[in-house]
């Protein structure tokens, strides 16, 4: 009611205002930057308290037109720029104004709401924020992930192997679900996208187990880093509560790249690089003394022969170097068309990336182009379209768990010595590997693990400008997208392998088709208005999503020789069907309030309602509010040395969606003898499952000194879940084994620090430095059901321990002990204490720009199952201790314990490194004329340096891929390699 | 376009979709389970059946390959993991936890699956009792065939952790019953037995209303289910040690003195959508996962035994599989399934007969015994009996036909077996340096289940 009153009244005074006062004055000016005296265009030139503004153009220049006669304050603000106030009046005429960049990004426009955005200073959350510049600036990324790592104060990114084309997992602020992966939400231009890990059937062929050991790319591998203008990660739910059901693991903004009113620009980049292993571990040597340790004595004469076999021709063979250490070439090539007028703007990009991977016959290809369209259809309304299609194809080779068919590398070569040559021999054959059901010099030759996938990515915006008065403006948005991703993935293994031939049916194929298509739409309303000196905005809106999904694999065994076709198996069998069908729908409202920068506070309320949901027409309520002040605005704080300084605090609550399938007790269908069975299901749906929620209170401070030239934030959180959704185990004698509890509730408190600045500010060197430090502590505050363990591989090689009062991060093994919950031994936590994380770029002499950004993880412990396989074969290096002529024992003793395999994963990765030259512009017209418009050349290396004591390729693995728990399970992975890239850059 | 027209049009197109609209969703994957409980069509309760031979036959790998490695009739060699040799073997003086290697916190193949055999046969019960399109008669043969599995059913969780006793009171997932003592429990068992014995008296005569699959060849009658019905019934009462039992529930049984050693019901493989056998490995195949037949069964063969010959397939090169204690050299390969689509027979004539023999020993009745015996030497062509008449001889010699005649079978006989006549310090380790299990505790899930009602 209130609101309407209001609209009235601007309505009423919007009338008065035009039919009367015609009394106003000019303002006109140029805005530039101090350092290097260029003009900024599409700059901002704002009336304080009013919706009267300008744009500056292409050569820097702009004119306000300020009503009545009265002084007023106009606020010049840019991207990547402090902005500054000027008080202005009829006699002020010419303002040039001298923006300094902004090193603490206090300037920057941050979304937090569905249909609004906030200016960084003015921010009561935490919400990190990641350009285009900080994403890729420094080198080339295969995927967006791996681009974020060490960028994110809060956030656990994980590589879960070094195979090409992606495998990232994200965890914000701790873990916040026990089911599924723990991983954010992701919006891309306002499309609710699809970032699965998407089965590929590697672990069904290989016998590994289920579709979480594929190894499998998670899909945001699908999007082209360089499309991508910034992301904002929402941590939380204090941040994300207006997004509602999926946002209890937080969500991640991104926007892309959109073409600008001017010149149209192409801009060609070619990246070429190689790739080496980041790091082998190498293998242990062999000796007489050795074998006749090792190997039983019945098996010893055959070994020493093929020893001195050995010995005699000098055949030693270093698996892991045969494998693992060849030069992969790559190559990403980028072209970006933009540009526009007043009222069409467009960007257009294409991306070809091409990147071979260590292992032979591996690699990952990327085809992507984009269409970002803005167009004024009128003065009032403007549509905004983003399009993207994309290829993906992926190779990713046969590494990680298997069981019984060899199909892994690592695994294998665990068991290998090295006196026995398993290479092809002259004739295209390959000995049988006489230690393993498997040859893996013939796996990697032939066999095929590719995922195909077609994607087409489709948003729109459509603004219509309702009202506009001097002092208000009422607007509606109606927003939304689609997101059709069809992956096609083939597993081969052909007959005339060592494995197959020892099956009925040699020969195996499993052939996926998965199709995904998620909608969305929103729609909403925005009026923004001022109550003296308080601007206000109000948004109310309703949203809609649909998820749909289509899986299909089949699988054939009994080949002929060299066919994949399944008409050319001799068993063909549907090996999983599986359609699943989500609809969200929601409603939001959310008031923002604004005291002249001073105080600025945000109330909001999300109803949501989910098909998962046991009631799926139940309206779950998600508020949240917030407070920020800026004390330095205030006209009595008086510290020069402090630019800015502001307490915030804010408050939040969201939701974590049910599983598909939760409410339902399906009857199953089975074949057996010729006939189909129904077979009552050993999991009862629990129809009264209600969505995991959360809490979150989160306050800080952010302050800047020195005109902002250093800053400081400092957040500390507290996340509690509640009606976590874990399996309640039933008694296995009634011949259920389980039914969805939404009894655990869990608690993440955390500490996120940022220090950034300015460190050195010369004409010829200018050099800014961040530097964060987070950490999380995770506490299962209630189970609710009787402690378990799960996880890994079961105690004897490390487990998880799921107990109240324990982090479910928690590592426990064997030997038994009875003082701790669940019986058995602590042996670490996979949770790591603290991380931290070094930029710097240094800018020498204009031209020329230096960049490295560091990591740091302290503690965190993994269960290295490579170390127990190796030493099973015999191959870890060092284990033979030729002076005593015994293995040496793995500690701790009495040297059977689960203890052994869990070790710490401390390391510090120096990430990125890039060094890149600007060609000055006489050179560049000299050479090419005026076509050219510039020329950048550079260098940069992608995980340059690892240091660690941890005893794997990686101390970032997860052989289960993305999971909440049980996600630092090593495997025998991917090595990661390390990549070097030669880039040039050319504008026309 | 005027830009009130083109927010009312925006909001119009919206309303006529009712964004905030939602349809339940139906499972598009599965039937629901209401679809039997309440008044079931035929075919539901045909699919039902059908789904109770999956559930019948789901205890198969894991009982036949831990049991028989625990009972040392085979080793499970496993290449890939190497707690199917160090775990099942018990080597470095490990002994079952509640959530031990390959039986999980659920108890796996040896207790949920047998169970979720017992709780489809239950759902098979009621919904066909319910059913009102059925019969009085097709009622019954099919609660008659649901007792009857779940007779057999329940011997393999008893077994399984045997003094330490089971639950047999487990119709409702949220409030099962107590553990009973493995006497009751068998005896339970045999309640069901005769239950589902009466039932198919009650069906009549004539075919089985319900199809059955190629597994019940030959017994797809009622009269030959209720042949295999008392069948187990004998095996049941040799547990119980009920020797008069045993010897009235053959008479009822397809025991044939001269009949093939063969015949009786089998689990039906095939090829997808089907289940391979899994018990078939390719024999002289170069892979390192398969079961091999236990040194101690090589040692210990009779010259000329056919059984031997018939079952065990000598390699060319033997699979060696290093172990925490000892090297395991496996020679010998199962050779009774010539194709991975093989059925894979739950009870035979020839337990039956050698049932016979053990009642009747047992009895004292050494003549009839050592004519069972000599039935069972003869198929493998060893001749005849000439050791002594004891009763302790002839359980000597029973239980040495019995390691060779029911070698690996889907049961762990030999476990069984040793524990019953406390002989179970035969078993012989010293091929793998590990020790002999006498039983398991309880699953983990089973103790988290009450700990869960107790913390209510």
């Amino acid at each position: 009611m209130h609101k309407f009153y209001r609209f009235t009244l601007s309505l009423v005074l919007l009338l008065l205002a035009t039919g009367w006062s015609m009394a106003q004055y000019t303002v006109t000016g140029t805005v530039t930057d101090d350092r290097s005296g260029e003009p900024l265009i599409g700059a901002n030139i704002l009336l304080r308290g009013t919706s009267i503004g300008a744009v500056t153009d292409l050569d820097g220049r702009f004119s306000v037109t300020v009503p009545g006669n009265d002084s007023g304050t106009l606020i010049v603000s840019s991207l990547g720029y402090v902005s500054r106030n000027f008080n202005v009046n009829a006699s002020t005429g010419t303002l040039n104004v001298r923006l300094s960049q902004d090193a603490t990004n206090l300037e920057e426009v941050v979304v937090t709401g569905l249909a609004s955005s906030v200016k960084r200073s003015n921010l009561a959350n935490a919400v990190s924020s990641v350009s285009s510049k900080e994403l890729t600036g420094t080198t080339t990324l295969q995927t967006t992930d791996g681009a974020l790592y060490g960028k994110i104060a809060g956030a656990t990114i994980r590589s879960n192997s070094g195979a090409p084309g992606g495998g990232f997992s994200i965890q914000l602020r701790g873990i916040s679900t026990l089911g599924g992966g723990s991983q954010p939400l992701i919006i891309l231009d306002g499309v609710y996208i699809n970032n699965s890990f998407q089965r590929t059937g590697r672990a069904a062929v290989s016998g590994a187990g289920g579709a979480n050991q594929d190894d499998g790319a998670n899909r945001l591998a699908d999007l082209n880093p360089n499309d991508i203008e910034s992301i904002e990660v929402l941590k939380g739910p204090s941040a994300a509560a207006i997004y509602g059901t999926r946002a209890n693991a937080g969500v991640i903004i991104i926007t892309t790249k959109r073409g600008a009113e001017g010149r149209t620009t192409v801009s060609l980049s070619q990246d070429i690089g190689f790739s080496q292993p980041l790091r082998l571990l190498g293998v242990d040597d062999w000796s007489e003394e050795k074998i006749n340790v090792f190997f039983p004595e019945g098996r010893r004469p055959i070994e020493l022969e093929r020893f001195r076999e050995a010995q005699r021709t000098g055949n030693f063979i270093d698996y892991e170097d045969f494998f693992y250490n060849n030069t992969a070439l790559l190559s990403n090539t980028r072209i970006n068309v933009s540009g526009g007028n007043e009222r069409t703007k467009f960007f257009v990009s294409g991306n070809i990336v091409s990147e071979d991977g260590n292992v032979r016959n591996t690699g990952f290809e990327r085809y992507s182009i984009r269409a970002n369209i803005d167009q004024k259809i009128s003065d009032k309304i403007r549509l905004s379209v983003s399009s993207n299609y994309v290829r993906s194809n992926t190779d990713r080779g046969f590494t990680g768990n298997q069981n019984n068919s060899g199909a892994s590398i690592g695994y294998n070569i665990a068991y290998v010595p090295n006196y026995f040559d398993l290479r092809r021999r002259p004739d295209g054959t390959y000995p049988d590997n006489p230690y393993f059901a498997e040859n893996p010099v013939a796996v990697t030759d032939h066999g095929i693990n590719n995922s195909v996938v077609n994607r087409f990515i489709q948003s729109f915006s459509l603004d219509i400008d309702i009202l506009q008065t001097k002092n208000s403006f009422l607007k509606a948005q109606v927003a939304g997208g689609l997101d059709f991703l069809q992956n096609t993935t083939l597993v081969y293994l052909p007959e005339f392998l060592q494995f197959q031939r020892g099956q009925a049916n040699p020969g195996d194929v499993l052939w996926g088709k998965q199709e995904s298509f998620n909608t969305n739409l929103q729609a909403a309303l925005i009026y923004n208005w001022n109550l003296g000196n308080v601007n206000m905005n109000s948004t109310g809106g309703i949203v809609r999503l649909d998820f749909q999904q289509d899986v299909l694999f089949n699988r054939g065994r009994g080949l002929a020789p060299g066919q994949r076709n399944l008409q050319q198996a001799n068993i063909q069998e549907i090996n999983q069907q599986f359609f699943s069908e989500v609809a969200d729908a929601g409603v939001f409202l959310q008031q923002e309030a604004n005291w002249d920068d001073k105080i600025i506070g945000t109330l909001g309320i999300r109803w949501d309602k989910s098909s998962l949901n046991g009631d799926p027409n139940q309206f779950y309520a998600f508020p949240r509010a917030s407070l920020a002040v800026n004390i330095a605005n205030f006209e009595w704080f008086n510290v020069p040395v402090i630019a800015a300084l502001k307490p915030r605090i804010a408050y939040g609550e969201t939701a974590g969606p049910v599983g598909f399938g939760a409410t339902f007790t399906p009857l199953g269908g089975t074949n057996i003898g010729g006939l189909l069975g129904s077979v009552v299901s050993t999991s009862i749906g629990n129809t009264a499952i209600l969505p995991e929620s959360a809490t979150e209170l989160e306050f800080g401070v952010d302050a800047g000194f020195f005109n902002n030239r250093i800053g400081i934030e400092a957040t500390y959180y507290i996340k509690n879940t509640q009606n976590n959704i874990q399996n309640l185990s039933l008694a296995p004698s009634t011949g259920v084994n389980s039914t969805p509890s939404n009894e655990a509730e869990l608690q993440n408190k955390g500490l996120e620090l940022g220090l950034f600045g300015t460190v050195v500010d010369k004409p010829n060197l200018r050099w800014n430095t961040r530097v964060l430090y987070w950490h999380n502590r995770l506490n299962m505050t209630r189970l609710g059901i009787p402690t378990y363990l799960s996880g890994g591989f079961g105690a004897a090689l490390g487990t998880f321990l799921y107990a109240e009062g324990f982090s479910p991060t928690t590592i426990v093994g064997t030997p038994a002990d009875p003082s701790v919950p669940g019986g058995f031994t602590i042996w670490g936590d996979a949770q790591p204490r603290f991380n931290m994380s070094w930029v710097n770029n240094f800018t020498i002499a204009r031209n020329l720009e230096l960049s490295f950004l560091m990591e740091y993880r302290h503690r965190g412990d993994n269960i290295n199952l490579t170390s127990f396989l190796t030493d099973s074969g015999g191959t870890t290096p060092g284990l033979f201790n030729p002076e005593t002529n015994t293995l040496n024992p793995r500690p701790p003793a009495p040297f059977n314990n689960a203890g052994r395999w869990v070790q710490d994963a401390t390391f510090l990765k120096v990430r990125e490194i890039g060094l890149f030259y600007t060609v000055p512009m006489e050179i560049v017209r000299n050479t090419f004329g005026s076509s050219v418009s510039g020329v950048r050349l550079g260098t940069s290396v992608n995980n340059a340096f690892l240091f660690t004591n941890y005893e794997g390729y990686d101390p970032e693995t997860s052989t289960f891929g993305a999971q909440a728990i049980g996600n630092n399970v090593d495997i025998t992975p991917y090595p990661t390699p390390r990549r070097v890239f030669f880039h040039i850059n050319i504008d026309f | 376009m005027n830009s009130i027209g083109a927010a009312a049009l925006a909001a119009t197109t919206l309303w006529a979709c009712n964004p905030l609209q939602i349809d339940e969703v139906i499972d598009p994957n599965n039937p629901a389970v209401e679809v039997v409980l309440e008044d079931a069509s035929r075919e539901a309760v045909q699919f039902l059946i059908t789904g109770l031979e999956a559930r019948h036959r789901a205890y198969v790998f894991n009982v036949t390959t831990s049991w028989g490695t625990f009972g040392r009739e085979i080793w499970y060699l496993n290449g890939s993991d190497p707690r199917f040799q160090t775990d099942w073997l018990g080597q470095g003086g490990r002994q079952p936890d509640r959530a031990y290697f390959g039986f999980g916190a659920t108890g796996g193949g040896s207790w949920a699956a047998p169970y979720q055999a017992i709780n489809q046969a239950e759902v098979l019960a009621g919904a066909a009792t319910n059913a009102s399109i059925l019969n009085d008669r097709e009622r019954a043969s099919a609660r008659g065939f649901a007792r009857t599995i779940q007779g057999f059913q329940f011997m393999i969780p008893a077994n399984f952790v045997f003094e330490n006793g089971i639950r047999i009171d487990v119709a409702d997932p949220f409030n099962p019953g107590p553990f009973v003592s493995y006497e009751e429990a068998l005896d339970h068992a045999k309640s069901l037995l005769d239950q589902g014995f009466t039932d198919l008296e009650a069906a009549g005569a004539g075919p089985f209303p319900f199809r059955l699959t190629r597994g019940f060849d030959g017994f797809n009658t009622i009269a030959g289910l209720q042949q295999i019905n008392r069948a187990i019934a004998a095996r049941l009462n040799a547990y119980r040690k009920d020797w008069n039992g045993v010897l009235t529930a053959l008479e009822g049984s397809f025991i044939n003195m001269n009949g093939d050693m063969q015949v009786g019901p089998t689990h039906p493989y095939g090829a997808a959508p089907d289940l391979f056998n899994p018990l078939f490995f390719v024999l002289d195949a170069a892979i390192n996962t398969l079961t091999v037949v236990h040194p101690s069964v090589l040692r210990d063969t009779t010259a000329g035994d056919l059984r031997v010959r018939q079952k065990f397939f000598p390699r060319t090169n033997p699979v060696i599989i290093t172990t925490d204690a000892a090297p395991l050299t496996g020679t010998h390969q199962d050779q009774r399934w010539p194709t991975n689509e093989t059925s894979v027979p739950f009870i035979r004539n020839e337990e039956l007969i050698l049932l016979k023999a053990e009642a009747h020993a047992n009895l004292g009745q050494a003549g009839p015994a050592i004519e069972a015996i000599n039935v069972i030497r003869a198929a493998a062509g060893i001749g005849e009996y000439t050791g002594a008449s004891s009763t302790e001889a002839l359980i000597d010699e029973i239980l040495y036909q019995r390691r060779y005649s029911l070698w690996a079978e889907p049961w762990g006989h030999r476990w069984i077996d040793t524990r019953r006549y406390d002989r179970m310090e035969e078993i012989d380790t010293s091929f793998d340096g590990g020790s002999v299990f006498r039983q398991f505790p309880h699953p983990q899930a089973e103790l988290n289940w009450d700990l869960y009602v107790e913390g209510q």
